[in-house]
């Protein structure tokens, strides 16, 4: 019983499509295995049966006298090329008489035996001559066709060593066109390096300006506050009620918050020894002035700055007073008005 | 003219070839009366050139006259030997030229000549095909297209197990199978015609 794997390799064997160790294996395995080389031989009947499947060609007239034409030439140079038995004609001795042939048996024998030898093995050398020759003929006619495949690769090598060329002058100028777009590139990065730097640079002046601007903003702050301090005093110019010191000024500023304020005098007349000045501060919740404190002048420039405190609560100022008074002053004002202001 | 039976054929092919043996000339004509139509056919078929297919015949030819004493009709037909010297000798030739057919990016099926319908009629139909090739035919077209397809590259392609596993886009394995099933069953069909 042949297996599958068997029928499959007697089946490539058919073709002759096992080949190397494979087929070796399957040679040795055919000649102990008589099964399989039945099959074999069926498979390669059945193989050359599809021969039928394509149409047959009718030959040319001539062929057939070409092929009889061809052994005539080679039969010219042998009596025969075939590889049968070779069948001496023994016809003539057969014409001999028994008793002449009785006489020369031995030699003949001998000599017929010499002749067929070396008949036979000429005709084994010229039949090998003409096979040599049959397989030259498919030599040069392979030499022929190699000689073709030859100059057409050389051909076609030819073909591509052009193409070649061309691709690579095409490659140089894709070359040269990337270099240029690649220093084109550079330039740019640079220029956009520089624009960075610029941007930065820019930045660094924008952030000094807006720690500028902070810093005015906060001293605008403090300014305001300032100002704001400033609108909440109560400012009032004090004119001379003198006719002797016209030109006698003074300035109070007055901070309500704290009850308390600033008074600077100028060009006052000088104080005898007994006498001081006093400062009033006129609320019209008080049916009299409420004591601002008394101070002294610069005899020479008549000038001073002083700090006064109100001796009553103030809520509302609606003028400021100075009268000369004596010597540490009165709880009601008496002496004549110096200076005078609303 | 009721036709004859295949055992007769090939009885009738081996005493032809008996006679070449014995040097008649005449029995070799007859021989290449009856084979020279589908022996050139299927050179053609391989070659896809006339000029080489009736070179390979022409040798083929010579050969069995020279070599007919060593025809074993044990071995096999007569037919059988002759296609099998006729296909030897030309895959031989395609297999040179195939060489210079990769040359041109490769070979397409269809360059070679495979992809024509086997059944396809041509002005060598005219010339009879005789019973044996209308059996072969009627059997072949028993089989699986697929199983067609690879006899068919393996007989007349001259490729390898490979190549042909390439050309079908079939795993090697497959093609094997193909081969198997395919062969063993166009025996069968032809064992068992009347």
């Amino acid at each position: 019983m042949i297996d599958e794997r068997h029928e499959e390799l007697a089946s490539l064997y058919a073709f002759e499509l096992l080949e190397g160790a494979e087929r070796t294996a399957f040679e040795q395995q055919l000649a102990t295995d008589p099964e399989l080389t039945a099959l074999v031989a069926e498979l390669r009947e059945t193989a050359a049966s599809l021969a039928h499947t394509t149409p047959a060609v009718a030959a040319p007239a001539d062929l057939k006298a070409r092929i009889f034409a061809t052994i005539d030439r080679a039969e010219a140079a042998t009596p025969t090329l075939r590889d049968n038995v070779i069948r001496p004609s023994f016809g003539i001795w057969q014409i001999f008489p028994w008793a002449a042939a009785a006489c020369f048996a031995l030699c003949a024998l001998w000599l017929g035996q010499g002749y067929l030898t070396e008949r036979t093995e000429a005709r084994l050398l010229r039949n090998q001559q003409a096979l040599a020759e049959v397989s030259l003929k498919t030599a040069l006619q392979q030499l022929e066709i190699e000689r073709e495949v030859s100059t057409k690769r050389l051909d076609e090598a030819g073909q591509k060593l052009a193409a070649a060329t061309t691709d690579l002058g095409a490659l140089r100028s894709q070359l040269g066109e990337a270099r240029t777009q690649l220093t084109s590139r550079d330039q740019q990065v640079s220029t956009l390096s520089e624009r960075i730097a610029a941007l930065a640079s820019g930045s660094t002046a924008l952030e000094r300006q807006l720690a500028d601007s902070r810093q005015q903003i906060a001293q605008l702050s403090a300014d305001l506050r300032t100002q704001g301090d400033l609108a909440r005093y109560q400012v009032t110019a004090l004119v001379s009620m003198l006719e002797g010191s016209p030109k006698a000024v003074a300035a109070s500023v007055w901070d309500p918050a704290k009850q308390e304020g600033v008074l600077k005098v100028d060009k006052l007349p000088a104080l005898a020894a007994n006498q001081d000045y006093q400062l009033w501060i006129v609320d019209p919740q008080y049916p009299n002035p409420v004591d601002g404190g008394v101070f002294t002048v610069d005899p020479q420039t008549g000038a001073q700055k002083v700090s006064y405190k109100a001796k009553q609560p103030v809520s509302s100022v609606a003028a400021f007073a100075v009268t000369l008074e004596r010597k540490g002053g009165v709880p009601k004002a008496e002496g004549p008005f110096v200076l005078l202001g609303n | 003219m009721p036709p004859t039976p295949p055992d007769e054929r090939q009885q009738l092919d081996a005493r032809l070839v008996q006679r070449i043996a014995a040097g008649d000339r005449g029995a070799l004509g007859e021989l290449y009366d009856r084979f020279s139509g589908p022996l050139l056919g299927s050179a053609v078929r391989i070659l896809r050139d006339q000029a080489e297919a009736q070179d390979v015949v022409h040798d083929v030819f010579v050969v069995m006259w020279e070599k007919a004493g060593t025809f074993d009709t044990a071995r096999g037909n007569a037919f059988a030997w002759a296609v099998t010297l006729v296909r030897n000798r030309a895959i031989d030739r395609v297999r040179m030229r195939r060489r210079r057919a990769e040359l041109l990016d490769g070979a397409a099926l269809s360059d070679l000549g495979y992809a024509e319908s086997t059944g396809a009629s041509s002005g060598g139909e005219a010339v009879t095909q005789g019973e044996d090739a209308l059996a072969v035919r009627a059997a072949v077209a028993t089989l699986p297209p697929e199983q067609q397809r690879a006899l068919e590259l393996a007989f007349f392609g001259g490729f390898t197990q490979e190549e042909i596993a390439r050309q079908l886009a079939q795993p090697l394995g497959t093609i094997k199978a193909r081969i198997r099933r395919g062969l063993l069953k166009l025996r069968d069909s032809l064992a068992s015609r009347p």
